[in-house]
């Protein structure tokens, strides 16, 4: 199997490049596999196995990990994606949808929110779209339209 | 009947497509502590090799007696307790001994002055001695080293010692403060005896690194650990890294032939310990293909429990569904990922060292891509800066290297979220 950021040959099966750590697999970086939404169209996060998260159709979802010792919660919950190891937050974020408009805000969260590998500031909403890679501590999942 | 240990056995694919040819595979073997056993803590016997060489004046010194402090007053009176300090010479300050004269122990400590030079052996042999007198299979047997300094040309002597404490099963935490030290050193000396290192750049997180000592040795599960995979006919283990509590290719020793047999000292019952095979298999057809049997031993001291034995099976199936073929387990890809940046990371320091500026460049702006994938930024950022410093001046920094060899061994800690 060559790679192709470095033309090395590397042995069938292997998952990254031996000589530049590139991807070696299959599945492509989580940004590429991004389609465009059209107007109103639901997203949907998709973690890096491919595991697809709906999220749910309310105006306000609440993004982190269940907590039933402090009774936390969120709409959406990231434990079983390795949340509690990647530092997700209990109460992490929050995606906001107006109409067609999804935007992700922070809520302090301990190990940061990131839209395209950028950390976004607490309590100030940013715009997110199909394609776009959003992490949460050091959890990754890519925006796609559903 | 439930196990005092746990072991899960995951491949990097439930299934591998047919291709005619031999293929990589990856497993995990994860090792965790039984939830509902409970299990006596082990008592301990610590030794603290402590350098008190002219540099560590002040604050150093000052954060240093604290922690010794810290120390003394979290062991148990069963715990067993020694104190070595060196500079170019050694004295054993506290000789072996319960942790409970804990006043007279932090009173001899008040009383050292820093000065002299670093001889690191001397005093690691010296403390070693000191650790051998309370030396039984019943305790967490465990040496501290702290320094901040080059050792004077004793580095073989230091390793040597390394390896046989390691045998002797009493592991060495090796602790670098600030950046004239040594990490290829320190770092070894852990690897060879199955312990762990830290690199303090600010002498207030002395402290930290003590207290999270003191709770890894009152958290030992398990002693004695080994991992053995016998591999089926065909079947070519290739590479072995242990991940916890730092990733350490243990390749060189544990790849025996066609089986994997990895010491791995004792087992922390909060972090537990993970170890990834890299293999090859060979051409199959489509059906269920055993890959070979992994099997745990471990003793639990406490319960009287010697030589207890897990095994478990590795499975994959071959088949000519591409699809699912396609799907891979995202924790043995994310382990894979983060042991592919510490081998880039490696192979770039070692290049560096040998003089190859534009091999050494390729490889960090390889390790710096991983790492950003990985979420790493503050990592990935390190290596771009040694990239330009490499330009520069030809060689790395020593803080970029420091931050560069511990923070790619340690992407397998746990981030852990601050209590609000």
């Amino acid at each position: 199997m060559k790679c192709k950021e470095c033309d090395m040959e590397n042995i069938d099966g292997a998952l990254f490049c031996e000589e530049c750590g590139a991807k070696l697999d299959m599945m492509e970086p989580l940004q590429d596999t991004a389609v465009e939404t059209g107007n109103g169209s639901q997203l949907v996060l998709t973690s890096r196995d491919g595991s697809k998260l709906d999220i749910p159709a309310k105006d306000e979802v609440v993004i982190g990990r269940d907590d039933p010792v402090s009774e936390v919660f969120p709409d959406l919950d990231l434990t079983d994606l390795g949340g509690m190891d990647s530092g997700v937050s209990r109460k992490h974020a929050i995606i906001h949808r107006t109409g067609a408009e999804y935007t992700i805000e922070d809520l302090e969260s301990t190990n940061g929110t990131y839209v395209n590998k950028k950390r976004i500031q607490p309590h100030v909403p940013q715009a997110i779209k199909a394609g776009d890679e959003l992490r949460f501590g050091k959890l990754a999942l890519a925006v796609q339209a559903a | 009947m439930a196990n005092e240990l746990n072991i899960r056995c995951i491949m990097n694919k439930d299934a591998l497509p047919v291709t005619g040819a031999e293929q990589a595979v990856y497993a995990l073997v994860d090792i965790k502590a039984g939830g509902k056993k409970a299990f006596g803590a082990m008592p301990a016997n610590f030794g603290l090799v402590l350098d008190r060489s002219g540099s560590m004046d002040g604050e150093k010194m000052n954060n240093l007696k604290e922690a010794v402090g810290y120390v003394v007053d979290h062991l148990g009176d069963g715990d067993l307790v020694s104190v070595t300090i060196f500079d170019d010479q050694v004295e054993t300050l506290i000789p072996n001994q319960p942790a409970k004269n804990r006043e007279a122990i932090k009173a001899a400590l008040a009383k050292v002055i820093p000065r002299g030079g670093t001889q690191i052996s001397d005093g690691l042999r010296a403390g070693l001695a000191e650790v051998k007198k309370g030396h039984s299979p019943e305790r967490v047997n465990r040496v501290l080293l702290l320094t901040d300094g080059q050792t004077w040309d004793d580095e073989d002597a230091c390793l040597r010692l390394a390896e046989e404490a390691g045998k002797q099963g009493v592991a060495i935490t090796s602790i670098g403060i600030g950046e004239e030290w040594n990490e290829k050193l320190l770092l070894q000396i852990a690897e060879k005896s199955l312990g762990n290192s830290h690199w303090i750049q600010n002498p207030i997180a002395i402290l930290d690194a003590f207290r999270q000592e003191v709770e890894g040795m009152q958290s030992v599960a398990a002693s004695n650990l080994k991992v053995t995979a016998r591999m089926s006919q065909g079947v070519k283990p290739v590479r072995v890294f242990s991940t916890i509590p730092m990733i350490s290719d243990v390749s060189r020793k544990a790849v025996r032939g066609v089986n994997v047999i990895a010491d791995l000292g004792t087992l922390d019952g909060k972090k537990g310990q993970a170890v990834l095979i890299e293999a090859t298999a060979p051409a199959q057809k489509a059906g269920k293909f055993r890959l070979g049997q992994v099997e745990i031993t471990y003793d639990v001291p406490s319960q009287n429990i010697r030589g207890q034995s897990i095994k478990t099976d590795m499975f994959v199936t071959f088949t000519a569904d591409a699809a699912v073929a396609a799907k891979v387990n995202a924790e043995v890809m994310n382990l894979v990922e983060k042991v592919s940046a510490f081998k880039l990371q490696t192979r770039a320091l070692s290049e560096a060292e040998a003089g190859n500026i534009a091999a050494a460049t390729q490889k960090l702006q390889a390790a710096a891509t991983v790492l950003l994938n990985l979420g790493e930024d503050d990592l990935a950022k390190a290596a771009e800066r040694e990239i330009l410093t490499l330009k520069k001046t030809g060689t790395l920094s020593a803080a970029g290297t420091k931050k560069l060899e511990y923070g790619t061994r340690k992407l397998t800690q746990a981030l852990t979220e601050a209590m609000k």
